[in-house]
């Protein structure tokens, strides 16, 4: 006999409930009323009324199991949300947060970072999101009364970049390109204090997800951003998200035009346009300007890079159709050289032949890519000439204008430090500092300076996670020794980026002190992994315990081992970006258990390349025996100075493929 | 059902020369609008964007008549709606023309942060 339970999740906070018959709805599986088949169409009545909605959303009838008098569901992602996610198990689902606790002055009343590098906000501006706070207020109020359906409501929230988890809703914030200054950064720890359990989720678009919001709460905590400046608008929805960058615009000693400028302007394009907020599915843009690809623009909906022309103009070159996720493609050229004053004009065209042609009969094949397959590219390059030379000639130009004043907005960092051979001398008597320089910065233009990344990928820890505390101390840091600004990475670290070498010595000490001082940026433990099942609602493995383990197992190789990308997803979604680590990892579901599918030779820069499946999935318990015995492979196999992704270039996939699959 | 203009105000009703669906292919059909009275757009569903592209092309092909919204759109797309070019909505069941009007009465503009800040360049030189 099946035995059933009715569940679902209560409009107001998003906690997980279940159906408790004539007790209504309660928090805890144990408590629920199960049915088994001939019971289940009553009790699903009962439990859905005409007005259900107006409390409870997405109810549904689950499998359990009956042991010692207790109920366990049986499918895993029904027992993480019964239960709080595995790898927080101080963090049990269910309520938290007094909503009618008294909470104290905003972090902004007090702090400013009046010489960041982030794009200067005037009033008028900030009256703009704080508008923006208060109409979503409205939205949830005309959700609570019913004026609008969960079906309605549900692409609005999600353009404010509100989702419906498992465990409770989820709150994504914009940083855009990734830029943000010390006072944003306590902004958002007092939200993750606060509105939060105490924490946040940097992501691989450069912003920051909070997991426990009550929907309630929402408006509050928008309006608590709106003073520093930041919003969670078109963080989602099939819409144009946040633009990405290089984590070191505008530092890198590599850089030939700095992109923040160009996204900036790209963002206030985007942000609210008309034509292109109900596209047929997300769309992603990103844009580079330096030598190499810190932003994997090809794996972009729209990727830009810039540089410069002969005559020493910025330009562009636009990409277009790269995209990971159920069918990863890398982008198709569409353009060399394109004039500034064309950027957005070109942009237009693109989106005007995607939003009147893309797909919307099929969600899975509705990106640009999939449109750009199907049309072939030539076809599809022609269109967007075509649309783009009817143009009316004035239509969205980027003048000289226009470009000056959002430039104007842009302080210019004053970087008067010289190296004083400081750091070099400490380097000699601290080898623990000489390791961490050596992995953990990057070279600056301003010769006395370096960038310097704070890894978020402790091992052991959660990719990406970082406490409110955590937080206010990289800001505090951030004060100290960066001009106030910080940077966040696609690849979910934290960035300092104008750092005067003769401080790196005293900041490195103060990250020893903090417990920030991870000395693995780009090794094998400095791994991408998505949220996963323990969170999210589209995942079908856990994503977290597995980079969990197999940092834990490579952690004593891991400057050994050098260069690698190691990412993991925990769904076919692939916000992970598993096609294009050297290793990629995918969770799927086999029969109820969680095992992962391994590729070989990703890459996201410049020779982005998608990595290739290499054989059957590996079960979760075997993940890190499999990447270790590739790794030893490897070692074995490698010339003087080859990193991972060049042996295997060089080798192909067959020396590896046999390790993995002598391992179990 | 009520046919509302872009001040949310109630106006008498008036049938469409011609009704366009999402999937028109607008390179035929543009240059036969050129003296039509009334051209309606067809939204199946208020996801469904193609309409609000379909309405930049139509104005910047250089129809000046009455351009009408159908179907299913939400009153939170009024102003983008109107951005778009249309001068005309048969207002859904679901939503009546109070709630359009209510989306009217934000004190900021409608559009994008970009335009935003040329005018206000503007302003300040």
């Amino acid at each position: 006999m099946v035995l059933q339970v009715i569940t679902g999740n209560r409009l107001a906070d998003g906690v997980s409930v279940w159906f408790a018959g004539a007790n209504g709805w309660t928090e805890h599986v144990d408590q629920a009323c199960s049915y088994d088949d001939a019971g289940m169409e009553a009790a699903l009545a009962q439990a859905k009324p005409e007005d259900a909605e107006l409390r409870v959303v997405d109810i549904r009838a689950v499998e359990v199991t009956h042991e010692e008098g207790k109920l366990f569901p049986v499918a895993h992602r029904e027992q993480i949300r019964a239960r709080g996610p595995s790898v927080r198990t101080d963090l049990p689902a269910g309520v938290w947060r007094d909503g009618t606790a008294q909470l104290p002055p905003l972090p902004s009343s007090t702090s400013s970072s009046p010489f960041a590098g982030i794009y200067r906000y005037d009033e008028y501006d900030r009256d703009f999101l704080r508008q923006r706070a208060r109409e979503f207020g409205t939205m949830v109020e005309r959700r609570r009364k019913g004026e609008l359906s969960e079906d309605e409501f549900k692409p609005l929230r999600l353009m404010n970049g509100v989702y419906l988890q498992l465990h409770a809703y989820m709150l994504r914030i914009a940083i855009p390109y990734g830029v943000l200054s010390a006072t944003q950064l306590r902004q958002l720890a007092y939200v993750a204090r606060h509105y939060d359990r105490g924490y946040g989720h940097f992501t691989t678009r450069q912003n920051i997800q909070f997991n426990w919001l009550r929907l309630e709460d929402v408006p509050a905590a928008l309006a608590a951003l709106a003073e520093a400046d930041i919003h969670g608008i078109q963080t989602s929805g099939n819409c144009i998200r946040n633009t990405t960058t290089d984590e070191f615009a505008g530092a890198a000693a590599d850089e030939t035009v700095d992109p923040r400028l160009y996204a900036e302007i790209i963002r206030q394009w985007s942000t609210d346009h008309p034509e292109f907020t109900y596209l047929p599915r997300k769309f992603k843009i990103a844009i580079v300007g330096a030598g190499h690809d810190r932003a994997a623009v090809r794996v972009h909906d729209i990727g830009i890079e810039s540089y410069r022309n002969d005559v020493g103009e910025p330009v562009f070159r636009i990409f277009a159709g790269g995209g990971l996720g159920r069918t990863p493609y890398v982008a198709v050229k569409l353009r060399e050289n394109l004039p500034v004053p064309e950027l957005l004009r070109y942009c237009e065209a693109i989106l005007r032949v995607y939003n009147a042609l893309g797909r919307r009969d099929n969600m899975y094949k509705a990106r640009i890519k999939i449109l750009i397959r199907e049309m072939k590219p030539d076809a599809f390059i022609k269109m967007v000439e075509d649309e783009y030379a009817s143009l009316p000639a004035d239509y969205c130009l980027l003048t000289d204008e226009l470009v000056q004043a959002v430039a104007a907005r842009f302080p210019e960092p004053e970087l008067p430090r010289q190296d004083g051979g400081v750091l070099k001398a400490a380097m000699l008597d601290d080898r623990a500092l000489a390791r961490w320089v050596k992995q953990n910065t990057h070279p600056h233009k301003a010769s006395g300076y370096v960038s310097a990344v704070i890894s978020l990928k402790p091992v052991g820890g959660i990719a990406g996670d970082a406490s409110a505390d955590e937080m206010d101390v990289v800001a505090d840091l951030a004060d100290k020794y960066s001009l106030g600004e910080i940077r966040v990475s696609h690849v979910q670290n934290l960035v300092l980026p104008h750092v005067a070498k003769d401080d790196v010595p005293a900041l490195f000490k103060d990250l020893v002190k903090a417990g920030l001082a991870t000395d693995n940026i780009g090794l094998v433990t400095d791994i991408i992994a998505c949220p996963g099942m323990d969170y999210c609602a589209l995942a079908t493995a856990r994503s977290i315990p597995v980079a969990q383990r197999i940092a834990e197992r490579l952690a004593p190789k891991q400057h050994e081992i050098g260069t690698l990308h190691v990412n993991i997803s925990g769904c076919i979604n692939a916000c992970g970006h598993h096609h294009v680590g050297h290793i990629g990892l995918l969770g799927v579901d086999k029969n109820g258990e969680e095992v992962y599918q391994i590729t070989l030779g990703g890459a996201a820069d410049e020779k982005a390349a998608i990595g290739r499946i290499i054989g059957p999935a590996v079960p979760t318990a075997k993940v890190p025996d499999a990447i270790e015995a590739l790794m030893d492979a490897y070692l074995k196999l490698r010339e003087t100075g080859e990193r991972f992704i060049d042996t295997y270039r060089r080798l192909g996939a067959e020396p590896f493929k046999e390790v993995i699959y002598a391992t179990h | 059902m009520p046919l509302i203009n872009a001040r949310a105000e109630e106006i008498s009703s008036t049938a469409p020369d011609v009704v366009l669906p999402p999937d028109v292919e607008l390179a035929a059909v543009l240059p036969t609008l050129g003296e039509l009275a009334v051209v309606a757009v067809e939204f199946p569903k208020f996801r469904d964007g193609r309409g609000f592209t379909i309405a930049r092309a139509i104005r910047q092909h250089g129809y000046q008549g009455d351009l009408r919204a159908t179907g299913h759109f939400l009153p939170e797309q009024f102003l983008f709606l109107i951005s778009c070019g249309f001068s005309s909505f048969e207002t859904p069941v679901e939503h009546e023309p109070a709630k359009f009007a209510a989306a009217l009465a934000k004190p900021r503009q409608p559009g994008q942060l970009l335009r935003r800040s040329l005018a206000r360049a503007r302003e300040v030189a």
